[in-house]
């Protein structure tokens, strides 16, 4: 049956000039897709009804608290709030593809760390004129900043530190925090001894958190981005990563070990310390048997390298920020109502344990009487500050590209200097892209 | 060589003992021989089963404790506190409903769609022969290799500017850029069998080709479109990226809903997750039990050659 | 491969009475629908998307530049080979892991042991089980800190410390085809038991009166019959395992230090997370160019078989 591979030839043929045809189609057609930013999306800025795009509205945990919120608008404006929501894991991803194509419009909750990625894309409003007399603190002001722009009001404004069990400390006979890397050294030793499968330090040591390790570096003294010069790769990130690698091989952390399961570790007593937002004691608490861990958690100061140096911490928070558009201002006025109202804001933090982000709601009784609240304050999100890395477009990117380097060295993969080097260099390429 | 119209099996006869007229000798051996592959079977259902169904145990068993008890080690193999709260809980959400629903109205769209295109599609393949035929054949079978996040950022663009967004169009069509192409290709193969000798027949009986297709072929075909439907339905019901990207809650499927709802920010609800994925699966199981004969009837009449 | 069936077939009605359609016009009628459907959204979208790769651009910014090959060397230069080989292992040990549990499984199943049907039922759990959710149970099954396995393996003595099997690079690849095996061993069962069962059991009983013993019998009685069913799943398999997304992406994410990343994860990440439009679309490139090259090699024997005929 010779004539199939001839008939097959020539229609192969005709379907190589059919593609070119469609491939040239494809070419003008594909300006629509990525370009279509055209779309100010030009609805009424005025109208009362508005979408609000959260990952919390879907969670089981959260979504009761914000549903409320949502309600208590609803019957007051005689409007209609409508809830958008993606998963956390795939948010940023979501919703850069949706307001890239005009989709989403009205008031979109943004983590801190995605503020600078989304308003690069030019869709945000200025919303400094709303929130300059609201009564925000500095720092979470500052948080909701990208460019000098106030694109986000802010929600929530905590930190990512340290969290210490006491009662394994008491047990493991370690009477104060420790303050230096050395002390937490030698307290990590004291707790691996007293067995039973227990890590003492449940640090992060899965790529999707490993950013964790930005504060250590920073502590060991390496900047991470000196003016428009990323120092990743500089001596102080080598010590940090190959400090990593020992508390790593000697068991002192963890291998595969996310925010999860830190908290799952530390929930049943196997951990001593571990990374968290303020959010984590309640998380951690409802999932452990022991009634008690609630009391023994404790925030920490990030232990320096020389005593006297600044404790370490990551700023951590939500804001909101509002699509230009349909439903601007009515977005606006609930973003601010949401993040200002005296009795919202209290309610949502004894709901959620999220710290607020105005002076007002800070001092309110439901918040100070929360003493690990004050003391995270004090302790932690007094010396937190932002990652360098934010303000860049491609931060996420960013994030991965040292925490795939930092496991290349926790798996034994590559030797810390070579990581760090690659590291750095990558950092740079993906800054200047 | 002459293709075989083998109805589907589907029954599960037992294997009898060969009892007819062999010797006193012979038949002790064949004895010892269905001991041992007696012996075989059960250790190879036993290590096998073990795998397939421990993973299915332990989801139960988590789905029935506490959130406390999820995260203890060593974890309790037969948990003592049972609970029901995680499957009670399922009840009081009806957001889960919603998304059990879309995930069955598209994936049986999606199904029916993709039958539907396919049998057409597959009958010209088999029965006809045309230039860049096999070429075509080939680029369905090839195109089912190709990269779904590529497809995904055109589509969603197309979606888009069509204003599909967030209907069940864009989902159908989305999941039928997998499912056609499996389906023509298996089609392909059921018609295969079909004798020409039949299709010539009918036309001599003065049928037109439309009736050949629709009354005789199409309902010698019907246990293979069965088939290719439900491989379809899996195929669709087990979509996540096309889903999380085209739909909003108000159409989303189970897969990104079942994330969305249990994997959050702070914590995952192993428990409730693990509660809420048995409770749909297990309408889609039972439904397959019944229709597994179809599955295995029309998939294997195209394949098994004589 | 058996859809390439029998070419010369007697060649089907081609001289028709009634319809005024030719019989080649009538063949591309009925293909109409279908090519309609594939060119809308299979072909164009993939070829707007390959032309992207020869572009940097931002899936969040509007407008691109032309880059010419940059994006593709970028991969070339880096990690386009390390890829390949690890969709390959993945690929391949999914496909086979899973057809042999499924034949010793149908295989068993078929000797006629008592509530076989139910079982084969009950092991249907795992394929309609939504695919994510099984990623997400064995992702809970393999945890490194409270995961089933290390306890179980403990309580045995097997071992004495947890073993992080998503942490390290080896046993993070086998986790990612365990699970990927246990998800689709059943449907391979149930096809291949289809398959055996359509093997006459007078063949059997007259090898066995011949002497042959079981092993002999395999080869020389089922396997022959089984055949096409058994190409048929695994290629099918192989396909769809060669772009298969969710257990990787779910499980260890192509982690960890890139060791399970795959095309498939590598294309989405670098799309989606890294919004790299340009970057993504050129992997997809050079993976579509594989495939041509496979498919044209794949042409290039059947086509001989044919002539040889």
């Amino acid at each position: 049956m010779t004539t199939s591979g001839i008939s097959r030839r020539g229609a192969l043929r005709m379907f190589g000039i059919g593609a070119l045809g469609v491939a040239g189609a494809g070419a003008l057609g594909a300006c629509a897709p990525s370009g279509a930013s055209t779309s100010s999306n030009g609805g009424d800025t005025k109208s009362k009804n508005f979408d609000f795009t959260s990952w919390s509205l879907n969670e089981e945990a959260a979504k009761p608290s914000i549903e409320k919120i949502i309600a208590a608008w609803e019957k007051a404006e005689k409007s209609k709030i409508r809830a958008v929501s993606y998963p956390y894991n795939e948010y940023l991803s979501q919703l850069t593809l949706k307001l890239g194509g005009g989709e989403t419009t009205g008031a979109v909750h943004l983590d801190i760390a995605w503020l600078a990625a989304v308003a690069q894309m030019g869709k945000l409003a200025d919303l400094g004129s709303v929130a300059v007399d609201a009564g925000y603190t500095d720092v979470a002001l500052e948080s909701g900043k990208y460019d000098g722009k106030q694109y986000g009001l802010p929600w929530n404004t905590g930190s990512i530190g340290v969290i210490a069990n006491a009662k394994l400390l008491e047990k493991a006979g370690i009477k104060k925090h420790p303050t230096t890397v050395e002390e937490f050294e030698a307290a990590l030793r004291e707790l691996k001894g007293l067995g039973g499968g227990v890590v003492p330090y449940a640090a992060a040591t899965k790529v999707a958190q490993l950013k964790d390790i930005f504060p250590w570096m920073q502590t060991f003294g390496c900047e991470l981005l000196d003016g428009a010069k990323v120092t990743i790769g500089d001596d102080a990130s080598i010590d940090a990563v190959t400090w990593y690698k020992k508390l790593h091989d000697e068991k002192l952390i963890a291998a595969d070990v996310d925010r999860f399961d830190a908290r799952a570790l530390f929930g049943q007593g196997k951990a001593a310390f571990y990374d968290d937002a303020i959010i984590g004691k309640g998380v951690t608490a409802a999932q452990s048997k022991d009634k008690t861990l609630a009391d023994a958690m404790q925030p920490m100061k990030r232990p320096v390298l020389t005593a006297g140096d600044t404790p370490q911490a990551l700023l951590w928070g939500g804001v909101i920020a509002v699509v230009k558009g349909k439903g601007q201002d009515a977005a606006t006025e609930f973003a601010l109502h949401t993040t200002t109202d005296q009795a919202t804001v209290a309610q949502y933090f004894a709901e959620r344990a999220l710290p607020p982000s105005t002076k007002a709601g800070l001092i309110d009784p439901k918040v100070v009487n929360d003493t690990f609240s004050t003391q995270w304050t004090e302790k932690i999100t007094k010396t937190a500050t932002g990652s360098p890395f934010w303000q860049f477009a491609q931060n996420a990117q960013i994030e991965e590209a040292v925490a795939k380097q930092v496991q290349a060295v926790l798996v034994g993969k590559s030797k810390p200097k070579d990581a760090m080097k690659q590291a750095g260099e990558e950092v740079a390429a993906l800054i200047k892209r | 060589m002459t293709s075989t119209t083998s109805t589907p099996l589907s029954r599960t006869d037992t294997l009898r003992p060969a009892t007819t007229s062999a010797g006193r000798t012979s038949r002790r051996r064949i004895r010892k021989d269905l001991l041992r592959s007696r012996i075989a079977a059960w250790i190879a259902v036993v290590v096998i089963g073990a795998f397939g169904l421990l993973p299915v145990y332990w989801l139960l068993a988590t789905a029935l404790s506490s959130p406390e008890s999820t995260f203890q080690f060593p974890p309790k193999l037969i948990p003592t506190d049972l609970t029901f709260s995680n499957f009670t809980a399922l009840a009081e959400n009806d957001q889960l409903i919603k998304y059990l629903v879309n995930s069955l109205i598209v994936a049986s769209i999606t199904a029916v769609l993709s039958v539907v295109v396919a049998t057409y599609m597959g009958y010209s393949f088999s029965k006809f022969r045309y230039r860049g035929r096999r070429s075509l054949m080939h680029l369905v079978l090839a195109s089912q290799m190709f990269p779904q996040a590529l497809l995904l950022v055109t589509l969603y663009a197309v979606f888009s500017s069509f204003g599909l967004l967030n209907t069940y169009t864009a989902l159908v069509l989305s999941f039928t850029t997998f499912t056609m192409p499996l389906c023509v290709w298996m089609l392909k193969g059921i018609f295969d069998t079909i004798p020409d000798a039949l299709l010539e027949a009918a036309s001599i009986d003065g049928a037109s080709r439309w009736r050949t297709l629709h009354s005789i072929v199409a309902p010698l075909a019907a246990p293979g479109m069965i088939a290719a439907g439900l491989f379809a339905f899996v195929r669709g019901w087990n979509d996540f990226i096309f889903a999380v990207t085209l739909a909003d809650k108000e159409k989303q499927t189970l897969p990104p809903g079942l994330v969305s709802t249990y994997i959050g920010e702070f914590q995952t609800a192993w428990p409730e997750l693990m509660a809420a994925s048995l409770v749909v699966s297990v309408p889609v199981v039972i439904a397959f039990m019944f229709l597994q004969r179809y599955l295995v009837g029309g998939m294997t009449a195209g394949s098994v050659k004589s | 491969m058996s859809t390439a069936a029998p070419p010369q077939k007697a060649a089907p009605p081609r001289e028709r009475t009634g319809g005024r359609l030719s019989n080649g016009a009538f063949a591309l009628l009925l293909t109409a629908p279908g090519l309609a459907l594939f060119a809308a959204i299979i072909i164009y979208p993939l070829l707007s998307a390959l032309f992207t790769g020869f572009f940097k651009q931002d899936l969040r910014l509007p407008g691109r530049e032309f880059v010419g090959l940059e994006n593709f060397t970028y991969w070339l230069d880096g990690d386009f080979l390390t890829i390949l080989k690890q969709t390959l292992v993945f690929t391949v040990g999914a496909t086979i892991v899973p057809f042999v549990l499924g034949f010793a499984l149908a295989l068993a199943l078929n000797s006629g042991l008592k509530g076989s049907g139910f079982l084969r039922g009950l092991f249907l759990f795992p394929w309609v089980i939504p695919g994510v959710v099984v990623s997400f149970l064995w992702m809970w099954i393999f945890n490194a800190n409270y995961g089933v396995l290390n306890g179980i393996l403990m309580k045995a003595g097997v071992i004495e410390e947890s073993i992080s099997w998503l942490g390290q690079p080896t046993t993070a690849m086998l986790a990612v085809i365990i699970t990927k095996t246990w998800a689709s061993f059943p449907w391979m069962m149930v096809m291949l038991l289809a398959g055996l069962q359509t093997v006459p059991k007078e063949l059997h009983e007259a090898a066995s009166m011949d002497g042959a013993g079981s092993i002999r019998r395999f080869f020389a009685v089922t396997w022959p019959q089984v055949r096409g069913v058994a190409s048929i799943v695994l290629l099918l398999e192989f396909i769809w395992n060669f772009q298969h997304f969710d257990t990787i992406y779910v499980l260890t994410g192509g982690g960890p230090a890139g060791s399970t990343e795959t095309f498939a994860t590598a294309v989405y990440q670098t799309a989606f997370k890294g919004f790299d439009i340009g970057r993504a679309t050129a992997l997809g490139g050079l993976w579509m160019l594989l495939l041509l090259v496979l498919v044209v090699v794949y042409l290039r024997i059947t086509e001989r078989k044919g002539d040889a005929r």
